[in-house]
């Protein structure tokens, strides 16, 4: 070994982090608490004041945006494994899995869907007959409940091996080609087996059959692709902000590991638009009014339009040509900055897909559904504290990282 | 005083780099290496700027929009079809082609800006050429003053260097 | 041919230029015979298709409404193909996965063969092949010009950038890979290689050029081979024919792609390491990471398959849930039933470890995807035009010979190609192998601990 290279080795050995042990505490709780005390109230007051309508169309566009991130995060932690990741070493799996608790979370408040039914869905009140058979209250709660039950379960049993110590050894043992452990090899696959099956359902469901009549048979998976880039957004944003928190030389200072969440923020925004464009042009062709009036109502009506606009914009512009360069991924202000308007765009994007179907000819945004947002944030929040120490202990551990650090 | 070139050869990719390292601190001359492999060792430890070839994909990619564009706009306006009531631009259409120009246009550039940048094709083989550099060998060609040779040639042992020979001497293979 | 001397556990470059090299030595009769019999079946395909040409389409079994039947099954079938070759070489690149410097050549030559084949049937579809060049715009006196509203010229555009974009791809890995053969082989083979290298030395300055250009077209690749198959499954998409609009079409056809493309690699790849002997560069650790490939696009055309079975069922479309009823239980319904066991079923198998490493068992795994997949498209693009709208039209379609000797020939086309390739140009990237000889000493000795 040359002189040189065993210089930057002792040096990369005296660069050691020191460890932290914990990054959220009391005071992140107390305030995702009072969120939703906030939240809870907004949500009261609206029920009893008669604007049931507007709560229940925030409850549903919040639970289906945190429950998207919460998975999506997970599913990014299984197909690491699929895809024999290392390049951060064992961080980004517990990065991935830091807001899993709120599945739970999301998976009881699905169920409190049941008393604003009759708001949300249209074929609650005028019944399809052709229909039927799929849209009926009992049988909705019932595939959607237990598709969620069997999610949340499954990816807790995958997140339990995964925290395992020999997962962990096999996530830092960067020069080995040997398969993950036996365990990881049943719960990964079927998380992201699952999740295609179980979101695809709760696109149908909670949004696709707000406007009974349409149909897209793409829509289930570039709702899932849409989670799927939300988790992986949230992860790269989370990894921004720690980043100055955990003090000197911890994981997200190394320029690389920053480089590749940028690198998957990138390229899962251009596979999102892919998703778009690809529904668009069939149903723009096609041209059948059947299909079509969904995208005219949120593309070319009024007050919809600009928000469809902006959604393009945060979720796929923005990251495009800001993200372009591989200074701009490994420059954490920048990467943390999109990572951030690229959640909002997809909060946006899901308020997009639901309310307009609901009422159609004004924006219903206003103090109430601002207030319960903040109540379901503060939800995830408190969710997530437990796994963002994780994700402190991981990155501050100074384990080996990535095969590749040029 | 003359130039000379002096030819060695590394076995291994690590003492290559070290080598190479070495003769930039200590500033003789100007060098060139051989390898078998894109060495991104190597080129780390030379340190030239980051290729330009990438600006001329960026051209390539905006001329083909731009191509693009002025194909699908322009015979549209040459050949005003009425296509089942859709708008004469339609964009969606458009944008297909405009896309799948941008990739032509950008990799075309790209692989004849290689090409252009790395002086092939070429018949004229870089002197200290060996067919060995293509196998298994990293070969570094310093071009010094006579009077530097010792010096270089030391450090090149000193690196690693299996053989260190003088141009001149360097049997053709 | 002689056995291979087996590769150390731990092989050096020169181990390596060895192996692939040795390949390229001259050919027997053996595989003389086996070229002239390829070319004599293409021979034959040619003879039928110079009939069609003389004599119209008459010849072939095309009648209204199936006006798309084998030809443009043979070109998706052969453009999908092509797609496992682009993902390996781009995408994967893309990814820093460790096991694609083995594959990827071969799985990229597969590519160009693969779309030049494809390249051929709308050509042969069409009725007056002597006016192909209508589909591009070039200025003319009567101001005529294509309508870039229509799918088909979009194919047109996508196909030859494909075409042009993976040749000049694959060009490029082969530079220094025949730079290296050059310095080896001897006469005529010296100078054909001599002047395919151009001249190229591994210059640090080319090197640095080089690197930047192969990340960057893998850059560019990687949409564009999102983009082809999109545009094919577009021809059908775009229509509102029952059976074909279906948003999913473009992610779906992609994955079926490359499903299909990845199934062909393995095909081609069992028998190869074994006849050319290059069994210790493409390990058992590869084919379980093809296998893989193929089980998880397996899974996600099972994805499509279901959701379309769902949404004709939700919708409640009465003609669309006939067409549907048509593909299952019609006529024609065995075809979707072999192609639901060979492209859904029968690849579950590859959850196994063993059977992913098993080659006799994955070359017949494999075997039958290719089957399924030409299934699913003649299903899909033929199957959905004889049940359709009006009733009063429904047909059948019965395949002509000349439309099955110019299918059967456009196998022996592709494998003629192929065969060709691989002795005369390096199967496996020397080059790219050496980078990452890290790893394929660790799946060496994995081998070899499993086989001790």
């Amino acid at each position: 070994m040359s002189i040189n290279l065993q210089r930057a080795h002792r040096e990369r050995a005296a660069m050691k982090p020191r460890a932290v042990e914990s990054v959220a505490g009391t005071t992140m709780k107390t305030v995702a608490g009072a969120m939703i005390v906030l939240g809870a109230i907004a949500f009261v007051l609206a029920l009893i004041r008669g604007g049931a309508t507007i709560a229940w169309e925030a409850y549903l566009v919040n639970l289906l945006f945190f429950l998207g991130v919460a998975q999506g995060a997970v599913v990014a932690s299984a197909s690491f494994y699929l895809t024999q990741a290392k390049w951060g070493g064992s961080t980004p799996y517990r990065l991935g899995e830091a807001f899993a608790p709120f599945l739970w979370v999301g998976f009881f408040l699905f169920f409190g869907l049941y008393f604003g039914r009759s708001l949300i869905f249209p074929w609650v009140t005028h019944p399809i007959a052709q229909k039927a058979a799929w849209l009926n209250t009992p049988f909705l709660f019932a595939r959607d409940g237990i598709g969620l039950g069997v999610m949340a379960a499954a990816s807790f049993a995958f997140i339990r091996v995964s925290r395992s110590d020999g997962a962990r050894a096999w996530t830092i043992a960067t020069d080995e080609i040997e398969l993950p452990p036996h365990s990881i090899r049943v719960f990964a696959p079927l998380v992201a087996v699952l999740f295609a099956a179980v979101y695809s359902l709760i696109a149908f469901d909670l949004v696709m059959s707000l406007a009974p009549v349409w149909r897209s048979t793409l829509f289930g998976w570039y709702f899932f692709a849409g989670c799927f880039w939300s988790g992986l957004t949230a992860m790269a944003l989370t990894a921004a902000v720690l980043r100055g928190r955990l003090g000197e030389n911890n994981l997200f200072t190394n320029p690389t590991v920053m480089h590749d969440f940028g690198k998957m923020v990138f390229a899962f925004s251009v596979f999102w638009i892919y998703l778009l464009f690809a529904q668009y042009i069939v149903i723009w062709y096609g041209d059948l009014p059947v299909e079509t009036f969904f995208i005219v109502h949120r593309v070319h009506h009024m007050p919809w339009s600009p928000l469809s606009v902006a959604c393009l914009v945060l979720i796929w512009l923005i990251p495009f040509t800001a993200l372009m360069s591989v200074r701009a991924k490994k420059t954490p202000v920048i990467l943390g900055t999109v990572a951030g308007l690229g959640l909002a765009g997809m909060w946006l994007e899901r308020y997009v897909l639901v309310v307009p179907s609901l009422s159609l000819d004004a924006i219903p945004f206003g103090a109430t559904q601002f207030l319960i947002s903040i109540g379901f944030l503060g939800a995830f929040l408190i969710s997530a504290v437990p796994g963002l120490n994780r994700v402190a202990q991981a990155a501050t551990s100074g384990e080996p990282v990535g095969d590749e650090a040029e | 005083m003359s130039t000379i070139a002096i030819i060695s050869s590394f076995a291994d990719e690590t003492q290559c780099v070290q080598a190479v390292e070495e003769l930039r601190a200590a500033q003789v001359g100007d060098f060139n290496t051989f390898s078998p492999i894109p060495s991104h060792k190597i080129e780390h430890a030379i340190g030239r700027s980051k290729s330009p070839v990438r600006w001329l994909v960026l051209a390539g990619g905006i001329s083909g929009v731009l191509t693009g564009l002025a194909i699908t706009i322009g015979t549209t306006y040459e050949w005003r079809l009425n296509a089942g009531g859709r708008p004469l631009l339609s964009w969606p259409p458009f944008i297909v082609i405009c896309f799948e120009l941008m990739v032509l246009l950008g990799g075309i550039f790209g692989f004849f800006g290689v090409l252009m940048l790395s002086g092939v094709p070429t018949t004229t083989m870089a002197p200290g050429y060996d067919g060995r550099f293509g196998e298994d060998r990293f070969g570094i060609v310093v071009r010094c003053d006579e009077a530097e040779a010792a010096r270089v040639e030391s450090m090149l042992k000193e690196s690693g260097a299996e053989e260190v020979v003088r141009e001149d001497e360097a049997q053709p293979r | 041919m002689a056995a291979a001397p087996k590769i150390p556990v731990e092989p050096s470059y020169r181990d390596i230029d060895r192996s692939v090299l040795r390949v390229m030595e001259p050919a027997g009769l053996a595989y003389w015979a086996w070229i002239g019999f390829c070319f004599t079946l293409v021979a034959i395909a040619a003879g039928f298709w110079l009939r069609q040409i003389y004599s119209g389409l008459g010849v072939t079994g095309l009648r209204q409404p199936v006006m798309w039947a084998i030809y443009i099954t043979n070109f998706v079938f052969w453009v999908g193909i092509a797609h496992s070759g682009t993902l390996i070489s781009a995408i994967l690149f893309l990814f820093r996965t460790k096991w694609r410097t083995a594959v990827y050549r071969a799985a990229e030559t597969m590519t160009i063969f693969a779309v030049a084949t494809a390249g051929l049937f709308p050509l042969i579809h069409l009725g007056r092949v002597w006016f192909f060049y209508w589909l591009l715009p070039y200025p003319n006196q009567r101001y005529l010009q294509p309508d870039f509203r229509s799918p088909l010229v979009w194919d047109a555009f996508a196909v030859s950038t494909y075409l042009t974009i993976s040749a000049l791809f694959w060009t490029m890995g082969l530079i220094p890979d025949v730079a290296n053969a050059r310095e080896a082989a001897t006469g005529w083979r010296k100078k054909f290689y001599t002047a395919l290298a151009m001249g190229w030395q591994g210059t640090d300055r080319q090197w640095r050029h080089y690197s930047m250009a192969y990340l960057l077209m893998a850059g560019l690749a990687t949409p564009l081979v999102l983009s082809v198959h999109s545009v094919v499954s577009w021809d059908f998409a775009m229509a509102i024919n029952p059976g074909w609009h279906s948003t999913i079409f473009a992610p779906y056809f992609v994955a079926g792609a490359i499903f299909s493309g990845v199934a062909m690699v393995i095909t081609l790849l069992i028998p190869m390491r074994k006849l050319l002997g290059i069994e210790d560069l493409l390990t058992e650790w590869h084919f379980d990471n093809l296998a893989k490939v193929v089980l998880l696009t397996s899974l996600v055309v099972s994805y499509a398959y279901i959701t379309e079975a769902f949404m004709t069922w939700y919708t409640g479309d009465p003609i669309e849930q006939m067409t549907f009823h048509m593909r299952y239980f019609g006529p024609w319904g065995w075809m979707y039933w072999v192609m639901v066991l060979c492209n859904c079923v029968i690849p579950l198998l590859l959850f196994s470890p063993r059977i992913r490493v098993n080659m006799r068992a994955l070359w017949i795994i494999t075997i039958f995807v290719n089957i399924g997949m030409w299934f699913e498209r003649f299903v899909i693009i033929a199957g959905s035009l004889t049940a359709n709208i009006e009733p009063s039209q429904w047909a059948g379609y019965r395949p002509s010979i000349t439309e099955i000797m110019i299918t059967v020939g456009s196998f022996a086309w592709f494998v003629g190609l192929f065969s060709l390739f691989a002795k005369f140009l390096p199967i496996i990237s020397m080059t790219e192998l050496k980078e990452g000889i890290v790893w394929l000493r660790k799946a060496l000795k994995m081998d070899r601990v499993k086989a001790a």
